[in-house]
């Protein structure tokens, strides 16, 4: 494992390549990415579909693996770990909001919350979720299992999960892709306010250019590669 | 506070924390799982149970059974002065007679009896129990000028008597007092060709059936004296006693082995059902397999989730392991619980029919094991599926990702799967009676699966190589039988391995029942004469071709002795794999000029009709291999008091099912010169012989010559058939939880497609498919995999079939074509209806209700 360093960018990607499938099904996914967030910054990510915008997201969150080039995120070089590595590393630094919210169906939202933390071994681990809980305006529903909840609170669940171990970063693929607009605004503000709150770096992946931008520095993508960036 | 910074160990309980959270909405989705190990684990605990409860019934009621502490038994001869006062020393002595003969009524009917001469003192233990009751000292008295007698109520119904009727038995006249209700010593004497029929020492001494040659037993039971009642007295006792006559040629017997044959009958029969019951745990472990899959492929997203949440790959596999482990137990667990009231559920139920001394109770052990072989199997199925949970791609999550998941898990699980194969087959190899068995069985097992992943493989490879079929239906049948994800190999194997062991039960019930009906084979005899005095042979063969002119007699002589030696080799030294019995005691042996009709010399050459030279002896090939025998061995045996060392001169295979006369051991006529022996002698209709002129023989016969005991062939094969229609009812029970739950494994195998069959079907209602083409679809598919899957099934469970009933029971195999079709035909019918019950509800679903959730 490298240690790049801590005081640079918060994911710093140079050179990433990724193809999926062998021989003639090979799909060459992510071309020559180059792209540094900084520590607190909230970058949105935009593209048609097929762009590659959500595999980009699963790379700076260590769920796919680039063929080549860096990946460095929260000061480590994610190329060197492997498939456990990569786990732990999320488990500690990457919060991950779903577009499917993918919540555990047989937990309640309590237990949802504490996933993360149970899985990094806190002894605190319910305490904390039943405060992310209510901190997104679940703290009635800590027992509910997810099909007792509607859409909007299951992605609040979902929200509040991301939050609990103090991510460093927090992606979010299409949040609000499941819910209705006024609940997708609510859960856009409670993601924006985690985040202006805990100076975490937000990446967000959508189609909604209002959406995005809300964010300091919009990428836009096409075809695998980066088609040009704006600032807010 | 970010989760870098606090540490806590309580990850240990992580995976049961995990694992509880998920089953604790109930057992959804679990219930063939759980099925599944609970049929096995019942098989397994009921089979051991049982088994462990007649083994302590056995031990427990030793005494009783034995008839003493100790038994001496004598063939042929009574105990001499010295003998008697040797066993007088040791303890009190009741001694007893056994021997067949023919009981006749006054209107000339007349049967075989299994005749037992006993004195006051009999029974040393256990109680007789007569009906009437009453004293049995009473019940045999002499009085009114007939000796008393009491009857097993077999004897009663079959000569249609009543307390009070007589019969002359020899010499004596007897009057039938009571019936025998219990007779406590019944079990050590073994099968009977006859029922029993009890008087008193005196009242055999009048029948003048005590000759020279009779084959009567002298059974000496031996109450050791209150102060010294211990298994290491007795055994010292039998110790002196073969020290102090070694030439006795007596049979010793202490309570702790009082009837080591029945002990092992039941051990060896304990195994073939273990064995049974180990196949059930296999079939449901196809079953474990399937539903471990299924759950894991449901449950994809959540593991994906856990993984993008902080979970490694070996925490998922760890909470899933542990997930299979708990629902393993509680189907254990129930097993273990209906395995341990099975012994009280056959004393209570089955008590009155089979005479078994069972002592039910709770054997943990045996429940332990079968907790275990439980466990294991779940791990040997379930670690494969597990193992690729490992690598559930996170990608899954994301609806543009494409991640195929690898098709084998990582090497550490392929190891960990191998090492819980392994583990099982050892456990079963090792815990076998007859390990050659259990390492055949397990050899069977194995490529029974191999075979069939290979009959998926073929039929997959056929079809989507098979021409293109003009039918829609046939072409959509044949597409479901290969597209990705089909559920051919999960049929294939639940089907196959029902259909296999349907087939291999069915064989074996139908040649079990076959060879011990009343169907006697073509050119079998109607009778046994035993016991013919050489002096009235020729009285006797002259009476029987008057009274049966076309039927034929063949006649051999013969004579008591006991193998002393083999090859140099003491007889208790002697360890033959199989076969033990020719050890056992006094066996008949013959000699004779030619090769018997019925064998045949497949080593050495027979002896010319004039030899004169040293003694010569002919042995059964199979035996002789078993003993370690080869020609030109010496073997000694006794034969009334006097030792003869005979060489062995040539190897014989003898049809013993032919049920002409035959022997193990043929010598050459030199070898017993002078010595006085009996003839042997068997009697053949040519029509097979009917009823009444087999009646009207035995009546003759038992009038003019009461001292020749006749044997009815056909109520001999009865005796028998009964006792082989337990053990066949056993075995069927036992197969019956095999096939619940081969069936359960089906149906699981078929639900778990159905959520595919769902999609599939709305899908194709959408684009205008009819449900008449859709059900014609399926239901080709289904039968196409059936009949291929039966005709697996069929040869293979034929093939189980031939194995077991020619090589382990050695019996005559005959294949039985139509009952194996039919139950083949009825699985696959079973299939097709299952799968389209499946189906129905399938095309019920209104397309777009399903659509929307898609």
């Amino acid at each position: 494992m490298t240690k790049i360093s801590q005081a640079g960018p918060a994911i710093a990607l140079a050179g990433v390549n990724l193809a999926l499938g062998q021989g003639a099904a090979r799909v060459h996914i992510l071309k020559d990415i180059d792209l540094d967030i900084g520590t607190g910054e909230a970058v949105g990510l935009v593209g048609p579909s097929g762009s590659g915008k959500s595999t980009l997201l699963m790379v700076m969150a260590g769920l796919e693996r680039a063929n080549t080039g860096t990946v460095a995120v929260a000061g480590e070089d994610l190329s060197g770990f492997n498939e456990d590595a990569l786990a732990r590393f999320r488990g500690r630094h990457v919060g991950i909001v779903f577009q499917s919210f993918h919540l555990i169906p047989t937990m309640t939202a309590l237990e949802n919350v504490a996933v993360p933390l149970e899985l990094a071994g806190l002894n605190d681990a319910q305490t904390r979720a039943r405060e992310e809980l209510a901190a997104v305006g679940l703290g009635d529903r800590l027992h509910h299992y997810p099909a007792q909840l509607s859409g909007g609170e299951q992605q609040r669940v979902a929200l509040a999960r991301a939050l609990v171990p103090n991510p460093a970063i927090v992606v979010a693929d299409e949040p609000t892709g499941n819910l209705d607009e006024e609940t997708g605004q609510q859960i856009i503000e409670l993601l924006f306010a985690g985040h202006a709150r805990r100076g975490t770096t937000l990446v967000l992946v959508t189609h909604d250019v209002a959406l995005a931008a809300r964010c300091a520095r919009v990428v836009r993508l096409r075809s695998g590669r980066i088609d040009g960036v704006s600032e807010s | 506070m970010s989760v870098t910074a606090a540490t806590a160990p309580n990850g240990r309980w992580l995976p049961l924390r995990f694992a509880w959270r998920e089953l604790r909405g109930g057992l959804h989705g679990f219930y063939v799982f759980v099925a599944c190990i609970a049929l096995g684990s019942l098989a397994i605990a009921g089979v051991g149970s049982v088994a462990a409860s007649l083994a302590t019934g056995l031990a427990r009621q030793g005494q009783v059974i034995l008839g003493g502490d100790l038994s001496f038994t004598l063939v042929q001869r009574e105990a001499s002065s010295q003998e008697l006062a040797f066993m007088q020393s040791r303890g009190s002595v009741s001694s007893a007679a056994t021997l067949r003969a023919m009981a006749r009524t006054a209107a000339g009917q007349a049967t075989l009896v299994e005749m037992k001469a006993v004195d006051a003192a009999y029974p040393l233990f256990g109680n007789v129990v007569l009906d009437p009751p009453g004293p049995l000292s009473a019940a045999l008295a002499q009085r009114d000028g007939a000796f008393g007698a009491v009857a097993d109520p077999t004897l009663l119904t079959r000569l249609h008597l009543k307390p009070g009727a007589r019969v002359t038995i020899g010499n004596a006249t007897f009057e039938i007092r009571a019936a025998l209700s219990n007779e406590p010593d019944k079990l050590a004497g073994g099968i009977g060709f006859g029922p029993r029929l009890m008087v008193s020492e005196a009242a055999l001494r009048a029948t003048g059936l005590l000759q020279p040659g009779s084959l009567v037993r002298w059974h000496y039971r031996l109450r050791l004296p209150a102060n010294d009642t211990t298994d290491a007295y007795a055994n010292a006792a039998m110790t002196q006693a073969r020290e102090r006559f070694p030439q006795a040629g007596w049979d010793i017997r202490t309570r702790s082995k009082a009837s080591p044959r029945l002990e092992r009958s039941v051990e060896r029969f304990t195994q073939f059902l273990t064995i049974v019951g180990l196949t059930a745990l296999l079939v449901g472990g196809v079953g474990v397999g399937n539903a471990v899959k299924s759950h894991l492929d449901r449950r994809r997203d959540v593991i994906a989730t856990m993984k993008a949440l902080g979970a490694t790959g070996r925490r998922v596999f760890a909470i899933y392991l542990t997930q299979v482990l708990l629902l393993a137990l509680v189907g254990g667990v129930i097993g273990m619980m209906l395995g341990a009231a099975l012994p009280y559920v056959v004393s209570w139920g089955l008590g009155p029919i089979i005479p078994l001394p069972i002592e039910p109770a709770v054997h943990l052990s045996e429940l332990a094991l079968a907790l275990v072989y439980g466990l294991l199997t779940a791990l040997a199925f379930a670690l494969w599926p597990l193992g690729r949970a490992h690598d559930v791609p996170v990608g899954a999550l994301f609806r543009d990702a494409v991640a195929p998941q690898p098709r084998w898990p990582r090497k550490i699980y392929m190891a960990l799967t191998a090492a819980a194969v392994v583990a099982l087959a050892t456990l079963a190899v090792l815990l076998a009676y007859d390990r050659r068995v259990a390492v055949i069985y397990v050899g069977t097992a194995a490529a029974v699966f191999v075979l069939l992943r290979l009959v998926a493989a073929l039929l997959m490879f056929l079809a989507r190589h098979a021409p293109h079929a003009r039918s829609t239906s046939l072409r959509m049948a044949v597409a479901n039988i290969h597209r990705p994800g089909a559920l051919t190999p999960t049929i294939v194997l639940s089907l196959g391995l029902g259909i296999a062991l349907l087939v291999t039960v069915i064989e074996i019930d139908g040649n079990l029942r076959q060879q011990f009906s009343a169907e006697l084979p073509a050119k079998a005899p109607s009778f046994y004469f035993l016991d013919i005095p050489s002096g009235e042979a020729q009285r006797f063969d002259a009476f029987v071709h008057a009274q049966a002119p076309a039927a034929k007699l063949e006649e051999v002589p013969m004579l008591r002795g006991r193998i002393i030696s083999a090859h140099g080799t003491p007889a208790e030294n002697l360890q033959p794999k199989d076969d033990a019995w020719v050890l056992q005691g006094d066996r008949g042996l013959t000699f004779a000029n030619e090769v018997p009709r019925g064998s045949r010399v497949v080593e050495g050459r027979w002896w010319p009709p004039d030899y004169d030279g040293p003694p010569l002896v002919s042995f059964e090939k199979h035996i002789a291999d078993n003993l370690g025998l080869k020609l030109g061995n010496p073997v000694v045996v006794n034969v009334l008091g006097r030792n003869i060392t005979a060489r062995i001169a040539n190897m014989r295979n003898v049809d013993w099912q032919s049920l002409s006369i035959n022997f193990v051991m043929v010598f050459s006529p030199n070898s017993f010169r002078g010595a006085p022996h009996t003839r042997l002698a068997t009697l053949t209709y040519p029509n097979g012989g009917t009823p009444a002129q087999e009646g009207a023989l035995i009546g003759a016969l038992a009038k003019t010559f009461p001292r020749i005991t006749s044997v009815r062939v056909k109520e001999a094969l009865e005796a028998i058939g009964a006792i082989v229609a337990n053990l066949v009812l056993a075995i069927d029970g036992a197969s019956a939880v095999t096939l619940l739950a081969a069936a359960l494994v089906l149906g699981g195998a078929l639900a778990a497609g159905h959520r595919h069959r769902v999609y599939d079907a709305v899908i194709l209602k959408t684009l205008g498919a009819t449900r008449a083409r859709l059900i014609g679809a399926y239901a080709i598919e289904y039968l196409l995999l059936g009949a291929a899957t039966a005709l697996f099934g069929v040869l293979s469970g034929s093939l189980a079939g031939w194995l077991i009933v020619s090589q382990l029971m050695h019996l005559r195999f005959a294949w039985l074509p139509w009952p194996a079709l039919a139950a083949a035909l009825g699985a696959v019918a079973v299939t097709v209806a299952l799968g389209l019950i499946g189906t129905f509800s399938a095309l019920g679903q209104k397309p777009a209700s399903v659509l929307r959730n898609l």
